[in-house]
C-alpha cells in the first residue's frame, strides 16, 4: 500500500486510544505508540486487533512483539498484505 | 528489582472491551483463559493477570533494556489472588497483588521481596501528563524524606525505553523503583535496600 495512505489509515486506527494530542497531530512513521502517543498497553491490543480488522489480516504474536511504532506496524501490514 | 502496575477497574471497563473477538487469545494462555472463564468476577481476573504481566514486564525492561509487546509470553501462575509469579524468557518474577473494589495493584520482584515503600493514591485529573507528573512528584518527595536530601537535587528522567530513572545532582541512581498510573489511581514502589550514590 502507498506509504502516505497507509499512515493515514493507521492514524485513524490509533486515534481513539492516544493520550498525547501533540504527538498525534504530528504523527509520522517515526512515532512510537507508547513513548509518543502514550497509548496504554491494554489499548495497544485493541490497536493490533483493529489493524487486523481494517486490513483483513492476522498478526501472529511473534510479529506483534515489534509493533511498537508506526513504522513497525507499516512493515507488518505490508508484509501481510503482500502474502495475501 | 521491582515493577509496579495499577488498573483502575471502572476506567478499564470503559476503555477496554476484553470480550471483543480475539482479545483474550492475544493476551492470555489457554490456562490463564480458563482461570478467567471459571472466575466469579471475570473482569477482575482479567485485570489481575494483566497487572501481573505488566508489573513483571516493567522489571524485564529495567533488566534487559529491551521493549517487547507480547503479553501472552509472560505466563502467570497464581497461588492465591494475592500471590503468584510470572515467567518470561527464562526469568521468574514473584508477584504480590492487592485487589480493591475498583482497582488492582500488583508488585513484581526479581528477587526475594525486600523492604519496599508502596504508596497508592487517587488522582482527580485523568489526563496523562498530570498523572505522570503527580506520581513522579510524590515519589521524589517520598525519596527525599527517606534519604534526607533536598527535593530540589532530585530529578526523574525517562531513558530511551521509557523507564523512569532517578538522578541526584545529575548522577544517575541505580536503585529500583517503579511508577504506575491509570484512571483515577496512581502508585509508586521503591526498593529501599538499594544503594545510593551522591
Amino acid at each position: 500500500m502507498e506509504k502516505q495512505a497507509l499512515i493515514a489509515k493507521l492514524k485513524t486506527i490509533v486515534e481513539p486510544y492516544i493520550q498525547d494530542e501533540d504527538a498525534f497531530k504530528s504523527l509520522s512513521e517515526n512515532t512510537d505508540f507508547v513513548k509518543d502517543l502514550k497509548i496504554n498497553s491494554a489499548n495497544l491490543v485493541d490497536v493490533i486487533l483493529d489493524v487486523e480488522d481494517v486490513f483483513d489480516i492476522r498478526i501472529e504474536n511473534v510479529d506483534m512483539e515489534k509493533m511498537l511504532s508506526v513504522k513497525a506496524a507499516m512493515d507488518i501490514v505490508n508484509e501481510k498484505l503482500a502474502a495475501k | 528489582m521491582i515493577g509496579n502496575d495499577i488498573v483502575d477497574l471502572k476506567i478499564a471497563a470503559l476503555e477496554s472491551n476484553w470480550k471483543r473477538p480475539r482479545f483474550l487469545d492475544k493476551v492470555f494462555s489457554k490456562q490463564e483463559q480458563s482461570l478467567i472463564i471459571n472466575s466469579e468476577i471475570q473482569s477482575q481476573m482479567v485485570w489481575l493477570l494483566w497487572s501481573m504481566k505488566e508489573a513483571a514486564y516493567k522489571i524485564y525492561v529495567q533488566q534487559y533494556g529491551e521493549r517487547i509487546f507480547n503479553p501472552k509470553k509472560l505466563t502467570c501462575e497464581l497461588i492465591s489472588t494475592r500471590e503468584g509469579s510470572v515467567n518470561f524468557n527464562g526469568n521468574q518474577y514473584v508477584t504480590k497483588s492487592e485487589i480493591g473494589d475498583d482497582f488492582v495493584n500488583t508488585m513484581a520482584y526479581s528477587e526475594e521481596p525486600n523492604t519496599t515503600i508502596i504508596h497508592r493514591f487517587k488522582i482527580e485529573d485523568t489526563s496523562y501528563k498530570t498523572q505522570s507528573n503527580a506520581v513522579k512528584q510524590k515519589l521524589l518527595k517520598s525519596f527525599s524524606e527517606l534519604k534526607k536530601i533536598p527535593l530540589k537535587n532530585l530529578e526523574i528522567k525517562n531513558d530511551k525505553n521509557s523507564v523512569p530513572r532517578l538522578f541526584h545532582n545529575g548522577i544517575k541512581q541505580s536503585f529500583s523503583f517503579s511508577i504506575a498510573h491509570h484512571g483515577f489511581y496512581g502508585a509508586y514502589a521503591i526498593s529501599i535496600n538499594s544503594s545510593f550514590q551522591s
